[in-house]
């Protein structure tokens, strides 16, 4: 029988580890797993990943990867890939959840206000000054066609993930906020399912809150936001680009989660301000649509006019209030990493409450001092695009070669509003099945929050792990994998 | 249920009945050709992309086996050749994944990746029997596979709707490729002969010829049971087009069209319905001979005509609906 942990590395005092303390011993929540996995041998794992493996393909649980697009078929060339999940879950106690749950709901309730203020509201925290408008204006995500579209209880972001990482102490920082069309909750769900097959025996001695009920929970918030006069039983769809975008097995999962039709923008028609979907029995009205499409291909009549996976006329239907669009338009504006930065500040303007879950340090480049600042230790930061997503073009200071730090401060001087800079976060680190044996690797958290009358945050998210050695990148389309995340209901039976 | 889907389910029925229609009948072709004069071979596959109204497709390349077959079979550019259909087939059932069950699905897939694996090129060249028995098992076995594994719901009926239109007009040109050796049969006068004089004037040439396009449709069996041991050509044409028991009689086809069209109306009348009935009913209690008189392929060209006209019905009723349209919207539910 081998310890599998007695090579173990925590890594500490350079990182947080999510089992293992300072000192070597196991953290009060983890004891009842690592007590079961010490009595695992290899093989035992062996066998299990070859369930866990059949389990994903058999189910088709696969995201597409395009890599050198050649044609107008290579659509149907891009390779359909796993999101390999890791065999050892990832456990959050029940007051550190208590903390994050609070959190992220404080802060996705403060994002809604905002948003609503600024495109059906009086702009109050860009009059008071809490936010400069032009930095507003500038965002990539500002969409002035927003304007005067309403969504009831302001449910804005409908759906959010909010990126949190622990540095070094533990604590919980936001990375970013995701606002517009958060993917990965297909995994939060399917992760679980697999893993109650895979490793049962280790939900038996404790109470893992269920996640399950996301599929329900996010049909009731749509209902919610349907339009007043939608009455009883308003009819949503999800709307999907189709079946080549990456994220489509998502898009299908949460249609067959909700009950509730997958449609494209060609089944949809918009008559008189009305959205129709067409059916075998004629056109049928719709109330509420949540979009998987971004805002440029959501309406070729207000934007990109050579887009075919809109519906023309949605927009106008939107404003009218013959249909809520969810999320809503224009919420990029507020998930611009340098209007991120504000967003302590806009808690405190609209909630008068302190922020529960802290920033990562972040410095605006258009600010002379802060930009000399930062350009004199740029091989100690990261440096992000303001407007990209998925981890592209990064600077990681103590990685970077000195040509792609000159890159980077020619980039900065030329764009300095399109960059903010940040102080290097220590991922916290988990134990990672690698090979025959378990390595740290850095690990995020996305919980997603639902937002409908009220706000309500799914017990734990998707943990994204890092799988290739001291990789700092997470991202699904850079390499990454995933772990089941398990917030336990009560004190663990070991502490 | 979304029209967009239901149009999609009607064509992977369609192109899966079109890819296996296909194979049969460039296999009979191939078979029957194997001992003929040059002369006989143009004029036989020539005849063959005339029916599959492919001849300008064609365009000037060569008449002689391997290039039509290849056309035929294996040709991307081709929008019905064997590997396009089932390429087609596999692009709608793909897109109504979640309305089909998934044995289903991987019975299409299955076929689609198993001809990626192989080497059509060179089997054609060598020895095409092998292929085109195993494309027509896959073919039937997929249709074996959604008949044990799809509830009877509007998705089954579109996908089988699809198929049955589909198949009613490719067994009128199975019946079309022999259309010149039918007439000279009838001679000038459209009349026929006797039955014991048409089936002494068929020689034995014509005889492997016509047992072929028997077995093409899976019928041979069946006829010598119905006609005993007489080959006569007229018998094998009331056979394919009128026998009301006989699956891929055109006939058959139609009919169990009108169910499947009658059950996704709720009986409603409609003009899908109606040039249904019409086609159906020119084919019910026919005489054989009648048709000869009116000119058997001319015949042939009007019921597939018809049968055209039937799917744009049905496109128009079920799947495209526009604001203003003819149809009532239904209320929200």
């Amino acid at each position: 029988m081998t310890a599998l942990f007695d090579d173990y590395d925590p890594g500490g005092p350079r990182f947080f580890d999510e089992v293992f303390g300072p000192t070597g011993e196991v953290r009060p929540h983890y004891r009842e797993l690592v007590a079961r996995l010490r009595s695992f041998t290899p093989q035992d794992l062996d066998r299990r990943e070859v369930i866990r493996d059949r389990i994903f393909r058999s189910q088709g649980i696969t995201f597409t990867v395009y890599g050198d697009a050649s044609g107008p078929d290579s659509a149907d060339e891009g390779v359909e890939r796993t999101f390999p999940m890791d065999l050892l879950p990832r456990i959050i106690p029940v007051d550190e959840w208590a903390t994050v749950e609070q959190g992220v709901a404080q802060r996705v309730t403060a994002l809604n206000r905002f948003l609503d203020d600024l495109y059906v509201g009086e702009q109050a925290a860009v009059n008071d000054g809490v936010v400069p408008r032009w930095l507003l204006h500038t965002a990539d995500g500002f969409r002035r066609e927003a304007f005067g579209i309403p969504v009831p209880h302001a449910a804005r972001c409908l759906v959010s993930g909010v990126d949190l990482v622990r540095d070094v102490d533990g604590t919980y920082r936001v990375l970013e906020d995701n606002l517009r069309n958060p993917s990965g909750i297909s995994y939060v769900l399917e992760n679980r399912a697999a893993m109650t097959r895979v490793l049962p025996v280790a939900f038996a001695q404790q109470r893992v809150r269920p996640v399950d009920h996301y599929g329900p929970s996010l049909l009731r918030a749509l209902r919610e936001v349907a339009p007043p006069a939608a009455g009883e039983h308003p009819t949503a769809v999800v709307l999907t680009p189709g079946q080549f975008n990456s994220a489509y097995f998502e898009h299908a999962f949460l249609a067959r989660q909700m009950g509730i039709e997958l449609v494209e923008g060609r089944d949809l028609v918009v008559d008189e301000h009305v959205v129709y979907m067409r059916t075998t029995r004629g056109l049928q009205r719709v109330d509420v649509i949540y979009r998987r499409i971004d805002d440029d291909f959501l309406d070729p009549v207000v934007f990109r006019p050579d887009s075919a996976l809109g519906v023309p006329g949605l927009l106008s239907a939107a404003r009218v209030g013959n249909v809520t669009i969810a999320n809503a338009v224009g919420n990029g504006v507020a998930d611009d990493k340098a209007v991120y930065a504000f967003v302590p500040d806009l808690i405190r303007y609209y909630l008068g409450e302190d922020p529960v879950l802290p920033n990562v340090d972040t410095y605006l480049l258009w600010e002379r001092e802060q930009r000399e600042a930062v350009l004199a230790r740029l091989h100690e930061l990261v440096v992000k695009p303001v407007a990209a997503s998925g981890g592209y073009g990064m600077l990681i200071g103590p990685h970077a070669s000195d040509q792609e730090i000159a890159i980077f401060r020619d980039r900065i001087e030329a764009d300095p509003r399109g960059y903010i800079a940040q102080e290097v976060v220590s991922l916290s680190r988990h134990p990672t099945l690698v090979g025959e044996g378990f390595e740290g690797r850095h690990v995020d958290l996305r919980p997603f929050a639902i937002a409908g009358e009220t706000v309500e945050v799914i017990p734990g998210g998707l943990t994204r792990v890092a799988l290739r050695k001291g990789s700092l990148v997470v991202n699904s389309s850079q390499g990454g994998g995933s772990k089941d995340t398990w917030v336990l209901d009560g004190q663990p039976t070991g502490a | 249920m979304l029209a967009r889907l239901a149009e999609n389910l009607f064509w992977a029925g369609r192109y899966v009945e079109r890819a296996e229609d296909a194979t049969r009948m460039v296999d009979v072709t191939y078979h029957t050709l194997l001992e003929s004069t040059s002369g006989e071979i143009e004029a036989s596959w020539t005849q063959l992309l005339e029916v599959l109204h492919l001849r300008a497709a064609y365009g000037e390349r060569p008449i002689e086996p391997v290039p039509v077959i290849e056309f035929l079979v294996l040709d991307r550019d081709n929008p019905n050749s064997i590997v396009t259909s089932i390429l087609r087939a596999r692009e709608n059932a793909r897109s109504v994944r979640e309305l089909i069950s998934s044995e289903l699905w991987a019975s299409i897939n299955d076929l689609h990746l198993g001809l990626g694996a192989r080497d059509l090129r060179q089997e054609l060249a060598e020895q095409p029997y092998e292929l085109f028995g195993m494309i027509r098992r896959a073919c039937m076995g997929i249709y074996g596979v959604a008949s044990e594994t799809m509830p009877r719901d509007d998705a089954w009926r579109f996908m089988a709707l699809g198929r049955v239109l589909e198949r009613a007009e490719m067994t009128c040109r199975l019946i079309d490729v022999r259309h010149q050796q039918l007439e000279k049969l009838a001679g000038p006068t459209g009349r026929l002969p006797s039955g014991g004089e048409r089936a002494r004037g068929t020689d034995r040439a014509d005889f492997h010829d016509w047992v072929a396009v028997l077995k093409s449709a899976s019928a041979f069996e069946a006829y010598r049971r119905r006609y005993r041991a007489s080959m006569d050509p007229a018998d094998v044409v009331e056979f394919l087009l009128l026998e009301p028991d006989l699956p891929r009689s055109v006939v058959f086809c139609l009919s169990s069209a009108m169910h499947q069209l009658g059950v996704l109306s709720h009986g409603a009348p409609s003009r899908a319905a109606r040039t249904l009935g019409r086609v159906t009913a020119s084919l019910q209690y026919r005489d054989v001979g009648e048709l000869f008189e009116l000119g058997l392929h001319d015949f042939l060209e009007q019921v597939q005509h018809r049968v055209g006209e039937v799917a744009e019905a049905v496109a128009d009723e079920f799947f495209r609906h526009h604001p203003g349209g003819s149809m009532q919207a239904v209320a929200t539910t």
